[in-house]
């Protein structure tokens, strides 16, 4: 689904990413753990575009996504508050995400209320616009505005470390819902080992921009974490 | 204490996100600030000649009491609308070793720092001195002074407590909205005189020197209650700014036109909803007002065509100038979520170039009033308007492409400057200035009705064009876009 051919980015004389080959088929669940300034949140740019490589090519279905759109009609991501707008009600928000994607209005609604507990009723009807929410909830718009569209191909940038704990449960489970029911290929990083390693088949271990280490997740994997990352 | 806070918050305005960190920019912005000053004082300085002048006949003293009530009548208005309460600096300090009655203490010296209290002093000070000192001796110039002030110091508190009261209960404002608007309504009707009440008052005043004192006790009983307030509603949340329940909107009306639609619907909302895109659209709208200095008769009779283009182009493409030259900064705090949605980048400038265009045919269409004066100002007024249809959202938004600054949409829009340098300027001025390079030479060669007619062509074809145009910015675009992302990220 997602290649990555001799990836190298670099601020300032530091390269913050510099991956030679890696591979991503549709429907695996991966999770990405680092310390911070390990390169993964830099990595989940470059995957998007959204960064100018230095070298290499990211192919998204055999398309190089810098050289076109079209892997954004399958794609759904959801980084940090920039990618929301942040003068709009949630309600608004979802129905602009959907315009963008061909869902009515009808077909929005329906898929809200599948997320009532999901949102716990500070979302939806909150009075507020997104700007307003809390950072916690302003997550959960992301999130479920990247449900929405249905997409192949998710990304989501430690999307555990805002939400509250019932909150994270039904993340973990819907994550576990789209690998098998949807063969979508999830990317998430995470600080939370336990969940990474409860919820990913695969996870990479980023250090200083490489990936060091690259495993199918057994149980032995939360202690062999928590091994490299013992001070 | 106090002087700590106060030194902090002067730091905040110097390096604040709205304020350029060039030094070029911070003189400027000293300078404005400077002019407007010293134009305050020339008014007050003149004071006395143009009472003179005006009311010819009276007794100058007389009329510069009669206006005071006025003055503040309105100053309560602009009150209402200016005045901001001081509030989100507390918050770093309220969790710290300082005492409640220090923290007060400091918000209200704080907010006494508003134009709205130095206005007042500046124009009506200097006439205590030209006018009243020498005709009536020092202790009635001194009664004056004090009034004043004093009714600087209550009208200005008076506003605080009545805005801090309405942000729990609107009725509060409602009820001072309707004072207000029941005085103006005496007023008018000449029930009952607000400029006799108040030449009454204060020639009062001025024979009797101790009855300023009443107005003090005023003032100081208004600083008492804003104070005890405070002391005892000194909460987060009890003192922001009226935010009411927010509603969802939909657009009927745009729906038939699918993602544009949406994306217009977009920037209605941006600026709807946000202080500074507000700010700049009102803006665009008083200054169709432009025209009534510059369409008058010395201009209008020989149809001076140079003087009369310039507000033609102006007014019809404030708008395109303010707002388009930030087309995609407003929207720096989401962009990195819309450049990865699912929206073409040919579409979002489509739907940029549409408002442009609309916006211009507005502001046409109000100015097109102007044709009532003389009707050969509605060619030119075309002309202008097909200009900026075609030829000015065009290169505006190529000009956006090359603008990395964000904006920072939550912050106010007086005295914000963020995003703004040198070459926002210059491209203002190219932007007006533009049409003349093909004026000019029309004009020179005795045939300006040409001219005119060649400008609003050359906007025509362009604007027929618009296609080519989109694909040529979004190739701009292209070529661009990460470095613009980097830079709105940078914020």
């Amino acid at each position: 689904m997602i290649t990555i051919n001799n990836l190298v980015k670099a601020y300032n004389g530091n390269i913050v990413v510099n991956i030679p080959s890696l591979a991503f088929e549709a429907g695996e669940l991966v999770g990405v753990v680092g310390n911070n300034g390990a390169g993964k949140t830099t990595l989940f740019r470059l995957l998007l575009d959204l960064v100018r490589v230095d070298k290499g090519q990211i192919f998204s279905n055999q398309m190089d996504v810098a050289a076109t759109e079209k892997w954004k009609t399958y794609t759904a991501a959801y980084l940090d508050e920039g990618f929301l707008i942040q003068y709009l009600t949630p309600e608004e928000y979802f129905y602009f995400v959907g315009k963008l994607n061909g869902i009515s209005k009808v077909d929005v609604d329906e898929f809200l209320i599948g997320f009532g507990a999901f949102f716990d009723g500070s979302v939806l009807k909150s009075g507020k616009f997104i700007r307003d929410l809390s950072k916690g909830n302003q997550f959960k718009v992301g999130i479920a505005a990247c449900l929405l569209q249905k997409p192949e191909v998710l990304i989501l940038d430690e999307p555990f470390a805002n939400l509250d704990p019932s909150s994270q449960m039904r993340l973990v489970k819907m994550l576990k819902d789209l690998a098998v029911q949807k063969k979508v290929t999830v990317l998430v990083s995470s600080h939370d080992l336990n969940h990474v390693t409860d919820v990913c088949h695969r996870i990479l271990l980023m250090e200083r921009g490489r990936i060091i280490k690259d495993i199918d997740t057994t149980a032995d994997t939360l202690q062999e974490l928590e091994e490299y990352f013992q001070v | 204490m106090i002087l700590t806070l106060l030194s902090h918050q002067w730091k905040s305005f110097w390096r604040g996100r709205g304020v350029s960190k060039s030094i070029a920019m911070q003189l400027f912005l000293s300078f404005i600030i400077l002019y407007l000053l010293a134009s305050c004082l020339v008014l007050g300085l003149a004071l006395g000649h143009l009472l003179g002048q005006l009311f010819p006949g009276q007794d100058t003293v007389k009329v510069y009491c009669g206006l005071i009530l006025y003055y503040f009548a309105l100053d309560l208005v602009m009150r209402f609308l200016f005045q901001e309460l001081p509030v989100l600096s507390t918050q770093p300090y309220l969790t710290q070793n300082i005492r409640r009655s220090q923290l007060v203490a400091y918000l209200n010296a704080r907010s006494l720092f508003h134009f709205l209290n130095i206005l007042p002093l500046f124009i009506f000070i200097p006439f205590i001195f030209t006018n009243i000192a020498p005709a009536f001796g020092a202790a009635a110039a001194a009664a004056i002074a004090a009034t004043i002030l004093s009714m600087t110091v209550f009208n200005h508190f008076l506003m605080l407590y009545i805005i801090r009261r309405s942000v729990l209960n609107t009725w509060w404002l409602a009820g001072f909205l309707f004072t207000i608007a029941a005085l103006a309504a005496l007023d008018y009707f000449h029930i009952l005189s607000l400029s006799s009440v108040s030449t009454f008052f204060f020639v009062k005043i001025l024979f009797h020197p101790w009855l300023a004192l009443l107005l003090m006790v005023l003032a100081l009983s208004a600083f008492l209650n804003n104070r005890r307030f405070l002391l005892n509603n000194l909460y987060i949340e009890e003192l922001s700014k009226r935010s009411g329940e927010k509603r969802s909107t939909e657009y009927t009306w745009l729906q038939q036109w699918g993602t544009i639609g949406e994306l217009i619907g977009l920037d209605i909302k941006l600026i709807a909803r946000n202080k500074r895109p507000r700010y700049v659209a009102i803006m665009s709208v008083i200054f169709t007002l432009y025209g009534f200095i510059f369409f008058r008769h010395e201009n209008l009779a020989p149809f001076n065509f140079y003087i009369l283009l310039f507000p033609a182009i102006f007014m019809t493409g404030l708008f395109i100038i303010n707002y388009g030259q930030f087309a995609f900064a407003w929207q720096s705090s989401g962009f990195d979520g819309l450049l990865t949605g699912n929206l073409p980048v040919s579409e979002y400038i489509r739907g940029k170039f549409l408002l442009f265009n609309v916006s211009s045919t507005l502001a046409f269409i109000l100015t097109s009033f102007y044709g009532f004066m003389d009707w050969r100002l509605l060619p030119v007024l075309a002309a202008a308007w097909l200009y900026n249809l075609g030829l000015n959202s065009a290169f505006t938004l190529w000009f956006a492409t090359v603008n990395y600054k964000g904006i920072d949409l939550t912050k106010s829009a007086t005295f914000n400057y963020q995003g703004i340098g040198a070459t926002q300027w210059i491209w203002a001025l190219v932007a007006l200035v533009g049409p003349y390079l093909i004026i000019v030479p029309f004009v020179l060669f005795g045939a300006p009705w040409v001219g005119i007619a060649a400008l609003g062509i050359l906007g025509l074809i362009s604007f027929l064009f618009r296609n080519w145009w989109i694909t040529f910015l979004t190739k701009e675009f292209y070529k661009r876009k990460h470095l613009i992302l980097q830079g709105f990220r940078e914020r």
